[in-house]
């Protein structure tokens, strides 16, 4: 499965495996809007093969925006890998959630 | 059910299909004119379009073999190559090979040559004085795509200011903007900035749409119209502006970029065509879809004409009106229905321009195709089975009709030979010709090897017409003998079971030195037409109302009149006509006083005697299945309201039955023999009987 969410006691995480596309971003924003609407902490975990494309990009740009707030912490659980480092800082994100895309 | 990925493969396909036609035209035409900048030009963008959008749907391997191409022809649009022979035959050949690699893994197909597309990209290279680089020299590689455009531009380097903001439906199309980054990123330095000002709330976010926008400062060698021809597939769905940068190059592009940023929208000049109101004037349907839907509404005609029929018996008032009024709105769906059908047969026609420049080229033969009424109209069923014929009667024009050049020279003709290609609407038909001005048929040598092979007896009595039919049966050919291009005799009988399974006829026109003229009478719809019901006896018929003029009376006087001549006097002007009655055999009494259905043929006008005229109906065509398909003067079956079979009428082969028939001395068809002929090719009976049916 692409995107799961995995709810912890403390914390949502968001867990993007595979290519995050318009084909599955309207499942990625209801992850993304149940997460926020758990009054619980945000991850966004990137694992695996994951690569997101400019839907994905702004979806998690306007969650961590909501999140911050509504002063909710939302962030990346853990680096960004460096391919898609380098994909976003190629597209003209030089900052991410949590991270700033080092040039 | 297909995944969105899937569909947008498939949508670039169909699209790259369009492409492929289109350049394949383009080529040939720039093969006849090679100084055309506009060809130039759109070879150039159909082939960067197919690149791509090949590599935002994940064809990398087409887009990498597509890229050498479209480089060959950036350097024909900067003057540094010329177009050639060459060019267009290896550009064609390519044509060829990416077409392959468009339906690979789409089924059907014969996949790519990796030693065919090795070889025409050495060879363009040769031509383009180009080296090969990296994994892409073979075709087959991804790393093609890298290659910088403008490292073979040479031109001076400049920096551009660009603004892109996809606009609401880029995405939904299947593109990827950050692909097209990645594409503008070959063509020089980049430095790029997203803007997420116009990123809704998360709850407002419409996930399928891209809200974010990009402003960029490129410096590169490469003109403005090399940099918009990387968003030439999305710039109707997108704002986009590219304006030059003042100022010497390498310096600030992060600065440059701010500013550019900083710079109110409004001064960006660039096009913004995207937010205007929705024009979309044509829509991508499925031809499936299409023809679930035509098929629906053959059903509704049906049910209407037994509400018809129903309302009739009635005669409520209510029952009547309601009746009227479906009646009135089934006709315009129906017609609606059809005209959503009907294509013009350009593309048909165009895409025979590659056979011929092929052909010619294969046989030695100086070969032009002109084509004439490309834009009429026929069902898409209908012209989906024409290419095969069409293909086989050019080949067979192009190997065994057109001369050696040597023989044309000899007599006198023209070196160039000619293919001419025709459509033209008759009535409820369309004629489609394929014509030659080569060296006609010799009706003695297809007589002689009809003979030969048993097919006709020696002394057996056949008008040239006759004669010429011969060459559509399976396996005759007077070929010497077998070439790739035919020989085998086979061709014709693809055309003639072709045309046969479309309610078609073939008619054969040639004069030995001259050339011949293949003609296909071919029925507009396969599927409902307007007819004029009437009736003999207790059977029913239904004319094509296309082909109807109008009705006069016929009664024992006037047959007596003409002394039992089938004429009849319309207003001064002698009409032969046809007794429906004796030409089914239908042995009821016939009334006093007849009406006869003055229909518009090729041969003229020729009445039809039938005992009443029940009105116009919509009439949904049926098969009449395999047993009866030989029976030419039928061109289908109709349900009636009330349940009844009724007989399509084809007004133009019973009257040439007719003429057939009186010629041989007979009023009624019994017995008349198989005739050579394709008009009567296959007829089992004359008489067959409409209780039959």
């Amino acid at each position: 499965m692409g995107i799961n969410l995995d709810e912890g006691e403390a914390l949502s995480t968001v867990i993007l495996c595979e290519t995050v596309d318009i084909s599955s971003a309207a499942e990625l924003k209801a992850l993304l809007v149940k997460a926020l609407g758990s009054g619980k902490e945000v991850r966004v975990s990137l694992e695996g093969e994951a690569y997101l494309d400019a839907t994905a990009i702004q979806l998690i740009w306007a969650a961590e925006r909501e999140a911050r707030s509504g002063g909710v912490g939302f962030a990346l659980a853990g680096p960004v890998p460096e391919r898609i480092s380098a994909a976003l800082l190629d597209a003209g994100f030089d900052r991410f959630p949590a991270a700033e895309c080092a040039r | 059910m297909a995944s969105n990925a899937d569909q947008f493969k498939q949508s670039f396909r169909e699209e790259a299909r369009e492409i492929l036609v289109d350049l394949e035209a383009a080529l040939l035409e720039l093969n006849e004119n090679a100084g055309d900048g506009e060809l130039v030009g759109r070879v150039f963008r159909g082939l960067h379009t197919i690149k791509g959008s090949g590599s935002m749907f994940g064809f990398e391997e087409l887009a990498a073999f597509t890229h050498n191409l479209e480089t060959a022809f950036d350097e024909v649009r900067n003057g540094r190559l010329e177009i050639n022979p060459e060019l267009i035959d290896l550009t064609l050949g390519a044509l060829d090979q990416i077409r392959a690699m468009l339906e690979e893994g789409a089924g059907g197909a014969a996949p790519a040559d990796p030693a065919a597309c090795a070889e025409i990209l050495a060879k363009v290279r040769r031509l383009t004085g180009i080296a090969a680089g990296g994994a892409g020299a073979d075709g087959g590689g991804k790393t093609a795509l890298a290659a910088k455009p403008c490292a073979a531009s040479g031109g001076a380097v400049r920096e551009w200011s660009i603004r892109f903001a996809p606009g609401p439906d880029l995405m939904l199309n299947g593109t990827s903007p950050l692909l097209l980054l990645r594409e503008l990123r070959q063509l020089g330095g980049l430095s790029v900035k997203a803007s997420m000002a116009a990123v809704p709330p998360l709850a407002e976010l419409d996930p399928e749409r891209c809200y974010v926008a990009w402003e960029m400062v490129l410096a590169t060698a490469v003109s403005r119209d090399a940099i918009r021809d990387v968003f030439i597939f999305v710039e109707d769905h997108c704002e986009l502006s590219i304006e030059a940068v003042a100022g010497p190059a390498g310096e600030g592009l992060a600065d440059a970029a701010a500013k550019a940023l900083d710079e109110p929208r409004s001064q960006s000049g660039g096009r913004r065509t995207y937010d205007k109101p929705d024009t979309a004037t044509s829509l991508r349907v499925p031809a499936a879809k299409l023809d679930q839907f035509v098929d629906l509404v053959g059903e509704l005609v049906t049910v209407q004409a037994r509400l018809s029929e129903l309302a009739a018996r009635r005669d409520d008032p209510e029952i009547a009106e309601v009746s009227e009024e479906i009646e009135r709105l089934t006709s315009s769906l129906r017609e609606n229905s059809m005209n959503i059908r009907m294509l013009p047969i350009r593309a048909t026609f165009e895409k025979f321009r590659r056979l011929v420049h092929d052909l010619a080229r294969d046989l030695g033969k100086d070969v032009e195709l002109t084509i004439e009424g490309a834009d009429t109209e026929l069902d898409k069923t209908v012209i989906d089975q024409l290419s095969d014929p069409l293909m086989h009667l050019i080949r067979n024009s192009m190997d065994h009709g057109i001369e050696p050049r040597d023989v044309r020279a000899a007599r006198g003709k023209r070196p160039t030979a000619t293919i001419h290609l025709s459509a033209r609407h008759s009535g409820a038909s369309v004629l489609i010709g394929v014509s030659d001005d080569g060296g006609g048929i010799d009706a003695e040598a297809v007589r002689s090897r009809a003979v030969e092979k048993g097919l006709v007896d020696e002394d057996a009595p056949l008008t040239e017409a006759e004669t010429f039919a011969l060459i559509f049966q399976p396996g005759f050919s007077t070929a010497k003998q077998v070439t790739d291009v035919s020989g085998r005799g086979v061709g014709m009988d693809v055309v003639r079971q072709r045309v046969d399974s479309l309610r078609g006829t073939i008619d054969v026109a040639s004069n030995r030195g001259t050339g011949t003229s293949v003609t296909l009478r071919l029925p507009l719809t396969l599927a409902i037409i307007d007819g004029l019901l009437v009736g003999v006896g207790d059977a029913y018929f239904v004319l094509p109302l296309a082909n109807t003029l109008e009705c006069i009376e016929l009664t024992t006087a006037d047959i007596e009149r003409a002394n039992g001549k089938h004429v009849a006097n319309v207003r001064g002007v002698v009409v032969p006509y046809i007794r429906l009655r004796e030409h089914f055999d239908i042995r009821t009494p016939r009334p006093e006083i007849e009406q006869i259905m003055l229909v518009e043929t090729e041969g003229g006008r020729y009445g039809f005697v039938v005992d009443r005229v029940l009105g116009d109906c919509q009439t949904v065509i049926k098969n009449l299945g395999r047993f009866y398909r030989h029976v030419q003067v039928v061109s289908g079956a109709t349900i009636l309201g009330n349940g009844t079979v009724a007989l399509i009428l084809d007004p133009e082969r019973l009257a040439q039955d007719a003429v057939r028939l009186g010629r041989q001395g007979l009023q009624r068809g019994h017995g008349a023999a198989s005739s050579a002929g394709v008009a009567g090719r296959g007829r089992k009976r004359e008489g067959t009987g409409v209780s039959a049916v």
